[in-house]
């Protein structure tokens, strides 16, 4: 595959602030890389650089092969931040002028605007003007000035900041349908579900520089289970857990409930509770990919979670011995626990 | 050259169309009024050619400075990342503000000579001599319109627009050079008044065809060579300091203001 990107040694300082710091970076055609990063870690910065709008103080960009930054603009599209546009014209208005500065025929511009319009939804409000657009809107009216010459590149930047949950939804769904036309995209964000959605390849940028790239596929695991941290539990006991349903797995110290079934985990703790068996605490799976994230940019080692099949996390939150009373367990997990006792054998066995 | 032309077209056209519709036009436009109604109304005295161009010849670069901070003001926003995005390259940016400017202001002049010509036309004005008159206004308009352009935030740092403004000053200090305060320094160092008075003799150089632009219209002589090639020095003049306005935002890095 070729590098459509090509960074080398590159350095952006704003008067004695530092922000890049030689940074490398390779991104293929087709991919589509994750760039993450804290607030402040450069992330715009570089995406401006790689624009033409900033100059490096040192190192080099090749975009499409090219220096020539402004020169390679025509392929690239570009979805800013903050979702700023010129507020008194319409959509259709604005793309239009758009197309035109890109050289595109009107009659092959009309034509596509209209698709754009109806790819991200905004046909019926293609003649109202910008400035009574919601954020939502916006921001897929960006997607959609973004497309328009159809680039090669697309460069976004923190694609669903200040959008509320549903708006986030309908914005990733978008993304991925865009993906799925196969551009290359480099998207920044400090939100490790976009990159986990939708990237092939992640970079963490901390510290002036990519400090950490892996493939999102080495390190993606299942999120939204829990883990329950015990004592040790003896192999009947962990026979008799895992006989519970499929989605539940022991270690020597805990056991993994996975995806998240309500059912599954009352019954997991009513089993424990019986066995006497310490629990010492409860907790949500974390993805590894948040662990990576968080480990470098506070400049931790994360070896131990780039290898194959790495151990369970083991924070423990709160330790109880001897084994936690049942009536200091969570409200929810209690009603679940009591409602496991009074349902009828044949219930359980319907539901096994 | 054809695709930058062209693209600055679009990005003047689309910068008037944001200049319109958010009402900004309405500043140029009272002020154009006021200009009138202070000093082009009609009054008991018949108005004469030399008086209107006078006022003209100043409206006219006053007007320039003022509709060209505003159109630099639209110019240095975040929208313009998109803008630019879209295969317009700083040249053609820069220059169809530049356009943009040059248009409004013009557009104001206009409606001023109207308004003239409707309610208090000059009794020894022809058509042929209005035009012939407002050739150099129009040229001094583009050319206060460039350096207002050069000294805006997005083509030359606060350090450079203070040197800059600095050497304008200097080349503006005729009075003060043969004034009082520096026949006092003359006594004491008469190399640094030599000195002065030489950089300000270079750099009121290139202001010679704007002041006497100002006088071409205002007394509408055009039958002397001197005349025409004043013509040709304001045009240089204006590609010189665009030139130096695409150079300064060439070498800056695109940091438009929030």
């Amino acid at each position: 595959m070729t590098d459509i990107i090509v960074v080398e040694g590159l350095s952006k300082s704003y008067g004695h602030v530092s922000v890049l710091r030689g940074v490398n970076l390779r991104v293929s055609t087709g991919e589509v890389y994750g760039l993450l990063g804290p607030n402040g870690a450069g992330k715009s910065t570089l995406l401006h650089l790689l624009l033409g709008f900033l100059y490096p103080d040192s190192g080099r960009i090749r975009i499409f092969g090219s220096a020539d930054l402004e020169a390679q603009r025509r392929m690239i599209g570009y979805v800013p931040e903050r979702q700023r546009y010129h507020n008194h014209c319409t959509p259709r208005e604005y793309l239009t002028f758009l197309g035109r500065c890109d050289g595109m025929e009107i009659a092959h511009l009309r034509q596509r605007i209209d698709e754009l319009l109806e790819l991200t939804g905004l046909s019926t409000v293609a003649n109202r003007y910008l400035r009574t657009f919601s954020k939502g809107m916006l921001q897929r009216f960006g997607i959609a000035q973004a497309l328009l010459n159809d680039p090669d590149l697309l460069l976004i930047d923190e694609p669903t900041s200040g959008l509320d949950l549903d708006g986030q939804q309908e914005l990733l769904t978008l993304l991925n349908n865009v993906r799925q036309r196969g551009h290359t995209v480099l998207i920044c964000t400090h939100r490790l579900a976009e990159v986990e959605y939708l990237c092939d390849r992640v970079g963490i940028l901390a510290h002036g520089n990519i400090a950490l790239e892996v493939n999102v596929a080495d390190v993606q695991q299942k999120i939204g289970g829990m883990i329950v941290q015990t004592g040790p539990l003896d192999l009947p006991l962990r026979q008799r857990l895992e006989m519970i349903g499929s989605e539940v797995q022991c270690e020597e110290q805990a056991v993994i409930i996975s995806p998240h079934n309500p059912e599954s985990q009352a019954r997991v703790l009513q089993t424990l509770l019986e066995a006497n068996v310490t629990i010492r605490a409860l907790e949500p799976q974390v993805s590894r990919l948040a662990q990576i994230y968080t480990r470098t940019v506070r400049g931790e080692p994360v070896d131990n979670l780039l290898v194959e099949n790495p151990p369970l996390p083991r924070v423990v939150l709160r330790e109880t011995t001897p084994p936690l009373p049942t009536d200091e367990i969570d409200p929810l997990l209690k009603r679940l626990l009591r409602q496991n006792r009074n349902r009828s054998p044949d219930q359980k066995d319907s539901k096994q | 050259m054809i695709r930058q032309m062209t693209q600055a077209v679009l990005v003047a056209g689309f910068t008037l169309l944001e200049y319109l519709r958010s009402g900004r036009i309405f500043l140029e436009l009272i002020a154009t009024i006021a200009c009138y109604v202070i000093l082009l109304r009609p009054t008991s005295a018949a108005m004469n050619a030399s008086y209107l161009f006078a006022v003209l010849g100043i409206f006219g670069p006053g007007m320039a400075v003022i509709t060209t901070g505003f159109i630099v003001g639209l110019g240095d926003r975040p929208q313009n990342y998109i803008v630019l995005t879209h295969n317009v390259s700083r040249d053609a940016f820069l220059l169809g503000l530049f356009f943009a400017a040059v248009i409004v202001t013009l557009a104001m002049y206009g409606i001023l000579c109207a308004l003239v010509a409707l309610f208090n036309r000059a009794t020894d004005l022809t058509l042929f001599g209005w035009t012939l008159a407002t050739l150099p206004l129009i040229l001094n308009t583009g050319l206060v319109a460039a350096i207002a352009l050069l000294l805006s935030p997005p083509v030359l740092s606060a350090g450079w627009r203070l040197f800059v403004l600095a050497l304008i000053a200097l080349a503006l200090s005729s009075n003060v050079i043969s004034g009082p305060v520096i026949a006092q320094i003359s006594e004491i160092n008469p190399l640094l008044v030599d000195l002065l008075r030489a950089i300000q003799t270079i750099l009121s150089g290139p202001l010679v065809p704007v002041f006497y632009g100002y006088q071409l219209s205002v007394s509408r002589a055009f039958d002397s060579a001197p005349a025409w090639a004043n013509l040709l020095a304001q045009c240089l003049l204006l590609l010189s300091f665009l030139g130096l306005a695409r150079y300064g935002f060439h070498r800056r890095d695109l940091i438009f203001s929030v």
